[in-house]
């Protein structure tokens, strides 16, 4: 190992070939010090700000601009008319409403990482295995979280009476069409936490997308739509998750047994301390209407450094932390 | 066509686009005008910087103009062109390729789905790979490519908002032409923008390329045909246009690309297009002396090291 500071000038490396020859060794340098600053200067826990800018994009519904430190999310969700006719496997009429979504499969997100926004994420190939993962857990958060009322994506028309029907029935309400929501989400920058921040750009946009007023055209026998921006409207939210993720740092190896090792939690990891920690934590939260806030999803994978008592603790701190908070 | 499997895909029933209906909204139907003069460009946004992991990055932007604000319409009037440009390398090729004297350059662009008014697939299509090439012979004549023996470098263009084709109401009334010549204002801003985002790297070059547009339109109402400086396509009737990729102080033309009928004006639509790209040229000037002062240009120049990225203290490395 280098030999520091305190070494003849020859010997010595500059900060960023350190981290770049050693990159374990040198975050845990920085950890160690007994007030534990990461060498992004951040604290343990500190979440970097996201700027949100809503709204910029001419061609969409509904879009958001998020950038959270180095890391730039644009998110663009563009809705499309799906006929109820045209599907091959209606639902079936006892199907629960919050089903329904996830049934027609009419929420479609990808994430994209191959737009240069990193040099590990060249264009020209498929998309790779973290943007594939990406985009299913977003997929999959959306359809857990019933966040958007499935009334919100029917068109319906009123069916005056045939013949057939008996005489003193009212008009029917059929669904005729289903909004589809193309939600294309693409990373502009990239340094780290791409779910926190591919998640935040997807709520925001969801909050100022609009539909416009649809209807059946019984002469044209298709769905038209009415150009005037008064008489859209607004997608209903019903909760706003937020999305949360810690990567932990460990000193332990195969060779070292668990209670020598140190470790330490780092809230919002950039680019750097992803690739050195193995285990990561991403915790769903939601707060209610009536103030208290519940888990939605809680992903772990790698490492064996979090217990459930320190799941627990972290809890506390999320549920309590008014970081994460910054999206409203 | 079969499914992406690596992507989320449509439902099954497959989707169309909202068809809006025009019947007792006619005031909404309505053709932006062109409120500059004929000589004059768009205003421009153009900085550097925009992505700290790559080598080089720069963001263009024309921004709205006022005269297009929505009315309270829900279909836009104009596109405002958004690029976004990146730019890996050089770095070393891999170890199986052949050996090359010069830095190989390679070019991509791609549309973003939300880019046009049709949604575009993941998938590249032809389009956007005749722009790639396009890019790539206007920047294959500025870069020093002997500088850099053995080494690649990627040019990575995201357009997030691109020119449209025509005015909208057109294909509404039904009538079919649509020239493509939104392609020619989306080419110009990738010349200007990977320019700006190449000298970011730090790449050398000749010279600073720029792109420029113009138009021969013709007035539907004086039957008279004029040449316009960066055409907006919903504004003009637009019967020929010509892109540029020019360097002043050489007055060397790198990539030109003339389509529709022009009759006998070639030479002075050029001459335009030049013009353009001259205009475009102070705001690329002003973008690189920009992130020059960013960066502490008197440093790089001497060739210390960047300054370092991480705002932490300096912590004691022993172990």
């Amino acid at each position: 190992m280098a030999n520091g500071t305190t070494a003849s000038s020859g010997l010595s490396f500059p900060r960023e070939t350190f981290a770049k020859l050693t990159p374990g060794p040198y975050l845990h340098a920085h950890l160690k010090q007994p007030s534990s600053i990461r060498p992004n200067g951040r604290q343990l826990d500190e979440h970097r700000i996201p700027t949100v800018n809503a709204g910029s994009l001419t061609h969409s519904n509904g879009s958001a601009v998020v950038r959270c430190g180095d890391t730039a999310i644009v998110c663009g969700v563009r809705a499309e008319i799906l006929l109820a006719s045209d599907l091959p496997h209606p639902p079936p009429d006892d199907l629960d409403d919050d089903d329904l979504v996830e049934h027609l499969g009419i929420l479609v997100p990808n994430v994209e990482l191959s737009t240069g926004c990193s040099p590990a994420h060249l264009p020209g190939n498929p998309p790779g295995p973290l943007a594939q993962s990406l985009t299913y857990r977003i997929l999959a958060l959306l359809h857990s979280s019933d966040i958007i009322d499935p009334n919100d994506l029917r068109i319906k028309h009123l069916e005056a009476n045939t013949d057939e029907d008996l005489p003193d029935e009212g008009p029917r309400q059929v669904t005729k069409a289903y909004w589809v929501l193309y939600i294309d989400i693409l990373a502009i920058a990239l340094d780290g936490n791409a779910i926190d921040t591919a998640w935040t750009a997807t709520m925001a946009a969801f909050q100022n997308t609009i539909l416009p007023k649809a209807h059946w055209d019984q002469d044209r026998e298709m769905i038209v739509c009415s150009p005037r921006l008064a008489e859209a409207t607004g997608l209903r939210l019903r909760d706003m998750p937020v999305a949360s993720t810690s990567a932990i740092f460990t000193t332990a190896s195969p060779l070292k047994s668990g209670d020598q090792a140190e470790s330490w939690v780092l809230a919002d990891p950039d680019g750097f301390e992803e690739d050195v920690c193995a285990e990561t934590l991403t915790v769903v939260l939601v707060s209610r209407r009536d103030g208290t806030k519940s888990l939605l999803r809680v992903e772990k994978s790698g490492g064996a450094v979090v217990t459930t008592d320190l799941l627990a603790r972290y809890y506390q701190y999320w549920v309590t932390s008014e970081a994460h908070s910054a999206l409203a | 066509m079969q499914a992406d499997r690596r992507r989320i895909n449509a439902p099954a029933g497959g989707t169309a686009a909202p068809v809006f209906t025009f019947t007792g909204n006619e005031d909404l139907l309505q053709r932006p005008t062109r409120t500059r003069k004929a000589d004059e460009h768009r205003k421009i946004f153009l900085r550097t910087k925009v992505v700290p992991s790559a080598s080089g990055s720069a963001y263009y932007e024309i921004p709205p103009a006022k005269s297009t604000s929505s009315n309270g319409n829900l279909v836009p009037a104009a596109s405002n062109l958004k690029i976004t440009c990146t730019v890996h390398g050089p770095r070393p090729l891999p170890r199986n390729a052949a050996f090359s004297p010069n830095l190989l350059l390679s070019t991509h662009v791609k549309f973003a789905p939300f880019a046009t008014r049709q949604r575009r697939g993941y998938i590249r299509d032809a389009s956007e790979r005749d722009l790639g090439v396009h890019l790539e012979t206007a920047l294959r004549g500025v870069i020093i490519g002997e500088r850099w023996p053995k080494s690649g470098c990627e040019v990575v263009i995201t357009v997030l908002e691109g020119e449209e084709d025509g005015w909208w109401g057109d294909q509404q009334q039904g009538s079919e032409k649509s020239g493509g010549w939104g392609m020619m204002s989306v080419l110009a801003g990738c010349i200007t923008v990977a320019s700006a985002a190449l000298i970011d790297a730090g790449i050398d070059c000749v010279d600073m390329v720029s792109g420029g547009t113009a138009a021969l339109v013709r007035n539907p109402e004086s039957k008279t045909e004029e040449v316009v400086l960066d055409p907006s396509p919903p504004e003009h009737e637009i019967k020929a246009a010509c892109v540029v990729a020019y360097l002043q102080s050489r007055d060397e033309i790198t990539e030109m690309w003339m389509k529709g009928e022009v009759g006998e004006g070639t030479e002075f639509l050029t001459d335009q297009a030049v013009k353009s790209a001259m205009m475009t040229r102070t705001v690329l000037v002003e973008a690189v002396k920009e992130g020059l002062e960013v960066e502490g240009a008197v440093e790089s120049f001497n060739g210390a090291p960047k300054a370092a990225k991480g705002k932490g203290k300096d912590v004691d490395m022993t172990d």
